[in-house]
């Protein structure tokens, strides 16, 4: 069984970055993202039979965000006020995307203008999939493959992604110049 | 983003078109103001994305607390409860081998999703779903094609372990169209292949005795029907409705029941 260790090392463990920056981007919090990778790599160790010479790095994200969506369940059950994730005060997109007047109250300051909060403030669905196209250079069957649904479904998250982070980094620079115009 | 040609262009940025579909793209472009624009977007976000994300690692600590919970895992994977307070996804190790028994390199890859997808269920249904999907692929539905039982149930004893009920259901709307040997659980199982309407239904058998049936289920919009009939398993799958699924489970098990198998 050190053989099974040796090729899981070999095959699997290589993608923890990965599996660390994808968790990163589904938990908002580095405590959760650590047990998450830490929970999926156990699990990928247990079914690593089934891996069988595909990609490896789909797999172990697929599995990645199987836990993630099992611990965000379970964080839920037993939170004092579970309240539906796109209302999570960490996300970040209520505020944006809630607040009636959206380009007063949209991001200020130096760290609400990086990237990285705009794509923080996109839905979830639209978020994962452009992590893992843009960030992980996974292939559309790849993505179909770690967030379990059809590779149209991918398509339009994807152009939908592109599109909301565009229109958003439109209107942030528009909000940058609006003392000019 | 109103042009109809925006997925595909941007299939095309993502380098998921072939050559001749690329050429064909591209001249749309050409003609297609909106669609450069869309080009030229797609290709400032991903500059933008990839330039100002640094690539995050994860962290020692994390390294070393994973190496250290692996060192704790038994040699032989087992059943056990996991930290999320279920059992692990793979209870029944034995099913293990059955999907690399069968698939060729290009199968996998067409059916990659259905085996990897972690689905924390028994791995005999994605078993039977990554083969009822293979079935549906040029070539492999049926070894012997018959709309007569007394063709196809031979054939089944000299190719497969078991011998599955087999009748054409062409008046009720299932008509026979041949048989197949898959494996399964390490055993040759007998497929028996009706058509309904448009839809394919497998019907998978197999000899009973390795512990309980898993309960009907849905996965990527096939449903399987699980039920058993004197000494075998049986599983029925197809993307067709529920009720029509169940209707040929019904005519199988009053079938079975009428050969005194039940």
């Amino acid at each position: 069984m050190d053989d099974k260790r040796g090729r899981f090392e070999a095959e699997v463990l290589p993608h923890l970055d990965a599996a660390y920056r994808f968790a990163r981007w589904l938990s908002h919090s580095p405590g959760d993202a650590d047990d998450v990778v830490q929970e999926a790599m156990l699990r990928a160790f247990r079914g690593f039979d089934a891996l069988r010479g595909s990609d490896a790095k789909g797999w172990l994200l697929a599995i990645v965000r199987n836990c993630h969506a099992t611990a965000l369940k379970q964080q839920q059950r037993r939170a004092f006020v579970p309240l539906p994730e796109e209302h999570d005060p960490r996300d970040g997109y209520a505020m944006i995307a809630t607040t009636p007047d959206p380009e007063s109250a949209s991001i200020r300051g130096d760290d609400a203008r990086s990237l990285e909060r705009l794509m923080s403030a996109l839905p979830e669905e639209q978020r994962e999939v452009l992590v893992l196209r843009e960030i992980e250079d996974l292939d559309y069957r790849a993505i179909a493959t770690v967030t379990n649904v059809p590779i149209g479904t991918v398509m339009s998250r994807l152009a939908r992604a592109r599109a909301a982070l565009k229109a958003r980094w439109l209107r942030q620079a528009e909000g940058e110049l609006r003392g000019v115009r | 983003m109103g042009c109809a040609e925006a997925l595909r262009v941007q299939a095309y940025f993502d380098a998921e078109v072939d050559a001749v579909s690329a050429a064909d793209i591209e001249r749309h472009v050409e003609h297609c103001a909106e669609c450069r624009a869309l080009l030229q977007d797609l290709e400032q976000t991903r500059t933008a994305i990839r330039r100002d994300l640094t690539p995050g690692r994860a962290p020692p600590e994390l390294h070393a607390r994973i190496r250290r919970a692996l060192d704790q895992e038994p040699a032989v994977n087992t059943s056990r409860p996991d930290r999320w307070g279920r059992t692990t996804w793979r209870t029944r190790p034995f099913w293990l081998g059955a999907l690399g028994g069968i698939g060729s390199a290009a199968l996998a890859a067409t059916l990659g999703f259905l085996v990897l997808s972690p689905s924390m269920t028994n791995p005999l249904l994605d078993d039977l779903l990554a083969a009822h999907v293979r079935s549906l692929m040029p070539s492999h539905l049926v070894d012997v094609v018959s709309t007569d039982q007394h063709t196809v149930k031979p054939w089944f004893a000299g190719h497969t372990d078991v011998s599955p009920v087999v009748a054409d259901f062409g008046q009720q709307g299932y008509r026979l169209i041949g048989g197949r040997a898959d494996y399964l659980d390490h055993q040759r199982s007998a497929v028996v292949v009706y058509q309904h309407g448009a839809h394919v239904i497998n019907v998978f058998s197999w000899s009973a005795g390795r512990g309980s049936l898993p309960g009907n289920a849905t996965r990527s919009g096939y449903h399987l029907a699980f039920w058993k009939a004197g000494d075998l398993e049986y599983c029925a799958v197809s993307d067709t409705g529920w009720d029509e699924l169940l209707g040929l489970v019904r005519l199988l098990r009053d079938l079975s029941s009428r050969d005194g198998r039940e």
